[in-house]
């Protein structure tokens, strides 16, 4: 008698289950993003004004957050990916994607390309296809506490600038029992941001055709990068972050705990809301050299699965249109006709984002250079932690990560 | 004997601490400022309590919606793993068949398989049978026996003595009516002991949503704490505050379920 | 206890221990085995043969994952180690330190209820925010742990970034997580009948030989099921590591398990992940045999003392 239940409860549920799926009448295009928060709101927005315009479409957006590479290698991996997708990692799911060029051929006259400057669309060619289209962007800059410099007396930051102006500067904010620093250097960078000090200093991570690190990768010039900012931490002009914990640096900015931050436009909402005075200048450079930054742009893709790939470039051409462009106020807009409408390149905040890309274009970055640049990079990473953490020695730490990734390169 | 008393009272009090003092710094911090979250020497008392800060992080994201699936989840695969794990537990501990050891060894292998690659082919299987962003993943195998449980349960029936299930045989009773007479209500310490396991884990899981699951609307509270850790920046206050609420279902029923597991006069009742 | 009924052997057994019914009672198990594992098991073996990127063109490379991993990969080498360092040290203490905590909260003191809701706190706070509390804790310049320390005039080290202390703060970290052991040793004392430890008092054993030879012996079950899941899970080791040092400082606390997650979701690398799968799956089924065979020695059933006695 009781046993029944056990049986009949399966049964029941998946009736229940069924039954609650609905009825589906609206086309449902499916978007995935790994924003969250502000972010993720300014897309859910630029996603219902698509829905107005096109009459029983109905756009799922998909958050996944921090998971979002675990959560779209599963759905890759079995087939049954987004339509359209945040995209940044091109060389690893190029397999998976649809090429845009005819599209863009189709209607590129109407989307006004020229718009677009250069830099931001290299980011997701490969072999001459494009396989996204850029949607933001930042390039790195380095924020600094207006009343922290005001109160040291320390003359503040101007374009132009160099990293012994930066030291001298930071080294002037130590203060030892309230935890206060000038600077904060990440132990753990992404290799794919660091690379811009190799660049700004003259060298790269691996060679344009993509066989050869020896040489570059463990250059002299390199490693020169590496010991300065081990030196910053040795003698505490700098934080180190991201050595054991994940104290982040803008909360650091925010409690006014180091006068000086190199990061993006993620950080600027953050730190306008914390109420912070702040002001934002160019990355210093070498001793004179060009400087460069790593863009960071997000582009959105159509993967090759998608059932309505039509209806999924009409998304994509949308959100990389002035109006949803001229909506994203967390990351720079792509579009140059926007920015001047908004007169962002007079914006002191502003400007100094403009003015990195405008340098910035000239270096390809690292991983569309080889498919393999993702084991490579785990052992760059840890040359690079390990040079922080040693307070120097960057020569042999970046020969070893050589050594160890020659294997790849074959 | 109040020597060993006092020992007692001194290290389980020590102890306590040990074990709270993180859960109550997370407290106070969900009840911090932004400024005082990383203020050095630290605040360990807020200037002001804003216990605002779990509303704000309540109603940043529908975590009402996200409260009933976990709910769903939670209750109904529960229920199957309860029913499933003691069958098989029983089937286990007080039968000899032919194949039953090595099919034992297979069933602790199950618990060795690196998640990693089932998930691929796992995820196959559901999208092919049309469970992708809905529950049924999060549920439908837990009717199946986990392992985990199984084992549990099988090792305690087997400190059970046999002479008991003998005097109901002696008494006409059936292998049913053992397993359901006797042995699910001996077992209901163990039984509780799953129940609390599995709701525990299941109320926590964070990789099985985040794989299954697409939209939000579907989501589980877990997916939603992941979402104020963003790619950069990341929300900690609000994590604190939605942690503290998500510890207190699983806290209230084990406060509530412990007399079962340990409280139970079982002892004397079996061997009496 | 065992001797006394040992004389009551039943003959019947076998004949009545045939048969379908117990098939029916494992049944939900075996398809479940058949529907959810098997499947994925068989596939994730092929996947191992291949070369296979998680997009894109997959090729039949035989065991090459295999000679790849043993003779050209220094990680993996390095990964098993670091896994085999973590488990002798996780396995051992939790076991031990669980026991412990249960014998001392099974004496009934007052309060009880207050002090078992405490240790298992921690075992209720899901991963991501687990982790979290920790980072705070450890976190050098801004943590709890080196401000309490620095009151007592000892300048902490970097927990989490220095390359000795940072798996031994991760073991901590995972060892507050062993109210869940505690409790299964909770409920098996429970089934100790309270005569045992009565005629030991009443014939002046001391509280010690009581725990040797009443408490272990017949809690000896759930020590072998604490002991293989420890196993397991020490194995398995992920979520902590990677959120709290990403395998840091330099690759030390890059376990075994995060070597085989970021292959797979990182670089992508699927039949190389799959081969790893299988390495990892083989050598935790070998310990597991191992101590399952060496178990007979010292765990001691109850419920199947006399089987073993009708069987031989």
């Amino acid at each position: 008698m009781k046993r029944r239940h056990l049986i009949i409860a399966p049964a029941v549920l998946t009736a229940v289950f069924w039954g609650g799926m609905g009825l589906a009448q609206d086309k449902v295009l499916r978007f995935a993003t790994w924003d969250s928060d502000e972010s993720l709101a300014i897309q859910e927005a630029i996603a219902k004004k698509f829905e107005e315009a096109n009459p029983g479409v109905k756009v799922q957006v998909e958050a996944y957050g921090d998971g979002y590479d675990d959560k779209l290698t599963a759905a890759m991996g079995a087939g049954s990916p987004p339509d359209v997708m945040y995209m940044w990692n091109f060389p690893s799911y190029k397999e998976a994607l649809l090429p845009l060029n005819d599209f863009i051929a189709r209607d590129g006259e109407a989307m006004n390309l020229a718009d677009i400057p250069e830099g931001l669309m290299n980011i997701s060619k490969i072999d001459g296809n494009i396989y996204g289209m850029p949607a933001g962007f930042t390039t790195q800059v380095v924020f600094y506490n207006k009343d922290m410099f005001a109160a040291a007396g320390v003359p503040e930051p101007q374009a132009g600038w160099t990293w012994a102006d930066l030291r001298a500067g930071a080294a002037k904010f130590r203060n030892a029992d309230e935890k206060v620093y000038g600077f904060a250097v990440d132990a753990k960078p992404d290799p794919y941001d660091f690379e811009q000090f190799l660049w700004s200093n003259g060298t790269r991570y691996i060679s344009d055709d993509g066989k050869t690190i020896d040489g570059l990768m463990n250059s002299p010039e390199a490693a020169e990068v590496l010991n300065m900012f081990a030196d910053m931490i040795k003698t505490e002009e700098a934080v180190a972050l991201n050595i054991g914990d994940d104290t982040s640096g803008s909360a650091l900015f925010k409690a006014g705990k180091i006068a000086m931050f190199q990061s993006a436009m993620w950080s600027k909402s953050g730190i306008d809301e914390s109420g912070v005075n702040y002001g934002v200048v160019m990355l210093p450079s070498f001793g004179g050299k060009p400087v460069h930054s790593a863009i960071g742009a997000s582009a959105v893709s159509i993967a090759k699965d998608s059932a309505d790939p039509e209806l999924a470039w009409e998304f994509v051409k949308f959100f990389s249109s002035p109006e949803a462009v001229a909506m994203r106020t967390n990351d720079l807009p792509v579009r140059t006709s926007v920015a001047e409408a908004q007169g962002m390149q007079d914006d002191p905040i502003f400007k100094p984002f403009f003015d990195m890309l405008a340098v910035s274009n000239k270096e390809i970055h690292a991983f569309l250079k080889n498919a393999e640049w993702g084991r490579i990079q785990e052992n760059l990473a840890v040359a690079i932690e390990a040079t922080m953490i040693d307070q120097g020695n960057a020569q042999a730490h970046l020969d070893e990560a050589v050594a160890a990734s020659a294997r790849f390169l074959k | 004997m109040p020597m060993r008393r006092t020992l007692g009272y001194g290290a389980l009090i020590f102890l306590t601490a040990l074990f709270v003092a993180p859960f109550l710094w997370t407290l106070i911090t969900a009840l911090k400022s932004e400024a005082e979250l990383y203020a050095y020497p630290p605040v360990f008392w807020p200037e002001r309590l804003r216990w605002e800060n779990f509303s704000n992080a309540w109603t940043a994201l529908p975590f009402t919606t996200f409260l009933k699936n976990s709910m769903i989840v939670v209750v109904l695969s529960t229920l199957g793993q309860l029913a499933s794990s003691s069958l098989v537990a029983y089937g286990f501990a007080r039968f000899q068949f032919p194949g039953r050891d090595p099919l034992f060894i297979l069933l602790l292998a199950t618990m060795m398989i690196p998640w990693d690659v089932k998930m691929i082919p796992l995820y196959m299987e559901f999208n092919y049978l049309g469970w992708i962003n809905t529950l049924k993943p999060l549920i439908v195998p837990a009717w199946f026996g986990e392992a985990f449980f199984i084992f549990l349960l099988r090792q305690y029936i087997m400190t059970i003595p046999m002479e008991i299930d003998e005097a109901a045989r002696m008494d006409g009773a059936n292998a049913w009516q053992i397993y359901w007479r006797i042995h699910l209500p001996l077992m209901a310490p163990a039984l509780v002991l799953v129940g609390t396991f599995h709701f525990m884990n299941a109320w926590n899981d964070y990789l099985g949503p985040l794989i299954y699951l697409n939209d939000q609307t579907t989501y589980t509270l877990p997916l939603g704490l992941a979402l104020f850790k963003g790619l950069h920046e990341v929300d900690y206050i609000s994590i604190a505050a939605i942690t503290v609420i998500l510890c207190l279902p699983p806290l209230a029923l084990f406060f509530y379920a412990q007399r079962y597991i340990m409280d139970n006069a079982l002892g004397s009742s079996v061997k009496g | 206890m065992a001797t006394a009924t040992a004389t009551r052997r039943p003959s019947r057994r076998k004949a009545r221990g045939a048969g379908i019914t117990p098939w029916l009672f494992i049944s939900p198990w075996i398809l479940g085995f058949l529907f959810f594992t098997l499947g994925p098991l068989v596939f994730s073996f092929v996947m191992s043969l291949h070369d296979w990127p998680v997009v894109g063109t997959r090729t039949f490379i035989g065991f090459e994952n295999y000679t790849t991993m043993v003779q050209d990969d220094p990680q993996f080498w390095k990964s098993l180690w670091i896994t085999v360092k973590f488990g002798a040290l996780f396995v051992p203490l939790n076991i031990v330190l669980s026991f412990l905590l249960a014998v001392l909260l099974n004496l009934n003191l007052r309060g009880t209820a207050i002090y078992r809701t405490a240790f298992y706190l921690p075992s209720v706070i899901s991963g991501v925010a687990l982790v979290t509390i920790w980072a705070w804790i450890y976190s050098k310049e801004y943590g709890l742990l080196n401000y309490l320390l620095s009151f007592a005039g000892i300048d902490g080290p970097n927990w989490l970034g220095d390359r000795t202390w940072a798996i031994v703060a991760i073991t901590v970290a995972s060892l507050w997580g062993l109210g869940g052991s505690m409790l299964i040793f909770l409920a098996g004392l429970q089934s100790i009948p309270k005569e045992l430890y009565e005629a030991a008092r009443v014939s002046g054993v001391p509280p010690w030989a009581q725990i040797t030879f009443i408490t272990l012996p017949m809690l000896s079950p759930m020590i072998l099921f604490t002991l293989i899941t420890s196993i397991i899970s020490a194995f398995q080791q992920l979520t902590i590591a990677l959120l709290l040092t990403d395998g840091g400082p330099v690759n030390s606390t890059y376990f075994f398990a995060m070597y085989i997650y970021k292959t797979a979701f990182r670089f992508h690398d699927m039949g190389y992940a799959a081969a790893m799968s299988w390495v990892m799956f083989l050598i935790i089924l070998a310990l597991s045999m191992l101590v399952m065979r060496w178990s007979a020695a010292w765990v001691y059933y109850e419920g199947q003392a006399r089987k073993d006695d009708a069987d031989a």
